[in-house]
């Protein structure tokens, strides 16, 4: 420590002392001398304090209002008039106060709102305070560790594995183009040579034989797809120096108060990677533990990737190696990095991808998408086993969502068809995380079961499946869909009530919306995004680790949830035929809006070796 | 020089609340609001109407994906004027 200093702190306020109190602890505990003097004392008896106590410094706190500036300032003149100004340093705080307005003020110093108590003792030691000291040290978390994947029913696990077992028979000899794609990538295309500008000749020779139209045009005829274009040079100049200075600026937050649980992940995809690099710097500031990448929906119906650094004007960003390569090196490095490869065509050559290029998680379930993201179901069983083949040799575990949700499937269909392909996750030694839905579904609304509350039938599903598997769960994606409105009060609110309910429930992660969610007219504008992170934030806050408590019906429905899930696994068992099972409604009846996908329909093959 | 406006990373959303007798004609104010604050790419995210008037919340998009991003070209200190 330096200079032991005198310091006097007067409330110049009615009632609000507290702050002052908090500042006296730490400069005490720092081993300066101080003295508090009690509140709503008239200026001229704090002058004739700083005289009695020959004081260094003053630290004044005062809630702004009316005429309290004018009352701040005449203080100040008092001290000049006393004589005093040159000896003590004059420091003020409190809701309203700026820097700005403290020099305004005649004051040395001002601390506004978020002020911490370092921050004070620095001031009263001369030191530069920087921010960092007091930021949050965050660590990349595995939110798979902890658990045995074992089964807590066995029953319906024996089954699921028999289901699983029929899969792997269908599986065995056959392929597609998109499992070739990825082997090429796997087996042709080094990262290292990529990234060093060096090529890969074979790969680049193979790749576009195997692509659908468009990319296999801009491989051989150089067309980029009609709905992308190329950064110029001067544009990734500035993005690299937007970065490096972001990068150290940047001060993370941790929204998770006292919880060590559920970390929060947010969706990121605007379509373009400067932005979403902007985006994602925003919510790592704001305390987002991770971020999911989201590709536009042609991306799901294209067979095989562009390449280059592309920019997109519509939803959803690009996969290319050079985007996903430029997002991954934007990142802090403890934010999980999410790259989704559940519903299309290029499902295994995703995570092979995302895999090479440092991506520690990924999103695959071939029941919804092949019943509500469009793919055919038969290509995408053979593509999804091949993807989790890959995420458990990229050390990636994966959520399995269950989305179909909200077309109408009721949650047991769903869960279902998400715990069997979890179950083959497993056996094909990958880690995979559930992901059931935090939403107003459309089940819900018409079985009224959300007609109270929300809290009931969400903590149903989480029982449900706790009851069934010791795995990790992760509600999304994101909680609380189809309860936001436009309205970014409302919209924030719900996020954080539903994020609230995750934690209290035990789980793992969620995935949340920003408070643009409902609006449909426009792209999300990042501070949505601020919105629902403080409203998480501050919902943690306000629960700590105390809880929500469902009533009677959470456990009821929950235990009929696990009921239902068995009569389907038992009728896919009964079909012998998982894939089938898929497009015959077992899993999910159009008249419950889940529609069998058609993209990539005939392409599976039969495998030579 | 830099605009200010350069300095937004997305899009400048107004909230306010204005005393009309429908929600239409909320609506319709809030964006001839805009327009005279020389606006182009707007857009109303939430009007809610209650009798007294509409709580209103509009967008004016600066810079949309894909486009030139004036914060990558910061050159200086902004003024007022542009």
């Amino acid at each position: 420590m330096g200079e032991k200093k005198k310091v006097l702190l007067a409330p110049f306020d009615p009632v609000h002392d507290i702050g002052l109190k908090m500042i006296r602890r730490g400069l005490e505990e720092a081993g300066h001398e101080t003295y508090l003097l009690p509140p709503d004392l008239p200026a001229e008896e704090i002058v004739q304090a700083i005289m009695d106590k020959e004081v260094d410094m003053v630290l004044i706190s005062r809630t702004l209002g009316y005429g309290v500036a004018e009352l701040l300032s005449r203080f100040a003149d008092l001290v000049d008039a006393a004589g005093l100004r040159d000896k003590v340093t004059l420091g003020i705080g409190g809701m309203a106060i700026r820097p700005e307005l403290a020099a305004e003020l005649g004051f040395d110093a001002g601390f506004g709102p978020g002020t911490t108590v370092e921050e004070a003792v620095a001031f009263v030691e001369g030191r530069e305070y920087k921010k960092d000291d007091a930021g949050v040290k965050k660590e990349k978390q595995d939110i798979t560790s902890g658990y045995s994947y074992k089964f807590v029913n066995e029953r319906l696990g024996e089954k699921l594995e028999r289901v699983v077992d029929l899969i792997e028979q269908w599986v065995k000899d056959k392929t597609s183009p998109g499992v070739r794609r990825a082997v090429a990538r796997e087996e042709l295309w080094d990262v290292d040579r990529w990234r060093n500008r060096e090529g890969n000749p074979e790969f680049d020779k193979e790749y576009p034989q195997l692509c659908g139209e468009q990319p296999k045009n801009f491989y051989l005829k150089g067309e980029l797809h009609p709905k992308t274009r190329r950064f110029t040079r001067e544009e990734v100049r500035a993005l690299e120096e937007f970065l490096e200075e972001t990068k150290q600026r940047i001060v993370l937050n941790k929204v998770q108060h006292t919880r060590e649980r559920p970390v929060v992940f947010n969706q990121y995809g605007t379509g373009c990677p400067f932005m979403d690099i902007g985006h994602i710097k925003v919510s790592e500031a704001w305390g987002a533990d991770g971020v999911v990448h989201f590709d536009p929906s042609w991306g799901a119906r294209t067979e095989g990737f562009f390449d280059g650094f592309l920019t997109h004007q519509e939803d959803g960003t690009v996969i290319t190696p050079a985007n996903l390569n430029r997002i991954h090196a934007a990142l802090e490095p403890s934010t999980l990095w999410q790259v989704r490869a559940h519903r299309g065509l290029n499902t295994p050559e995703t995570v092979v991808l995302a895999g090479k290029i440092g991506a520690d998680m990924t999103k695959i379930n071939i029941s919804y998408g092949s019943l509500s993201a469009g793919t055919d179901p038969e290509r995408l069983t053979v593509d999804g086993y091949y993807a989790m083949r890959y995420a458990a040799k990229y050390n990636m575990p994966f959520d399995v969502v269950t989305n179909e949700e909200l077309a109408g499937v009721p949650a047991h269909k769903a869960f279902a068809g998400m715990l069997i392909v979890a179950t083959l996750g497993i056996r094909l030694g990958g880690r995979p995380i559930l992901q059931p839905l935090f939403a107003y579904s459309p089940e819900a609304m018409i079985g009224e079961q959300m007609e109270d509350n929300y809290v009931d039938f969400n903590a149903a599903k989480i029982y449900a499946l706790k009851s069934i598997i010791d795995a990790p769960i992760w509600p999304g994606a994101p909680i609380g869909f189809l309860t936001q409105t436009e309205d970014r009060v409302q919209s924030s609110m719900t996020t954080g009530l539903h994020a609230c309910l995750a934690a209290s429930l035990g789980v793992d992660a969620i995935s949340i919306a920003s408070s643009d969610e409902a609006y449909s007219g426009g792209p999300i504008a990042v501070p949505s995004r601020t919105d629902t992170l403080q409203a998480v934030q501050e919902g943690f806050r306000f629960f700590g680790s105390t809880g929500i408590s469902p009533s009677d019906n959470a456990r009821k429905w929950g235990e009929e949830m696990v009921v239902q899930i068995e009569r389907v696994v038992d009728d896919v068992i009964k079909m012998g035929d998982f894939v089938q099972a898929l497009y015959e409604g077992v899993l999910g009846t159009r008249e419950e809006g889940a529609y069998p996908g058609r993209t990539g329909r005939g392409t599976v093959e039969t495998s030579v070796d | 020089m830099s605009k200010l406006l350069d300095y937004v990373m997305d899009a400048l959303d107004v909230e306010t609340f204005l005393i009309c007798d429908t929600e239409e004609e909320g609506r319709t104010l809030v964006l001839e609001l805009m327009k005279e604050m020389g606006f182009s790419d707007i857009d109303v995210i939430n009007l809610d109407f209650q009798g007294v008037g509409a709580r209103v919340r509009v967008r004016a998009y600066i810079h949309r994906s894909g486009d030139e991003y004036g914060w990558l070209q910061l050159d200086g200190e902004a003024n007022a004027n542009g």
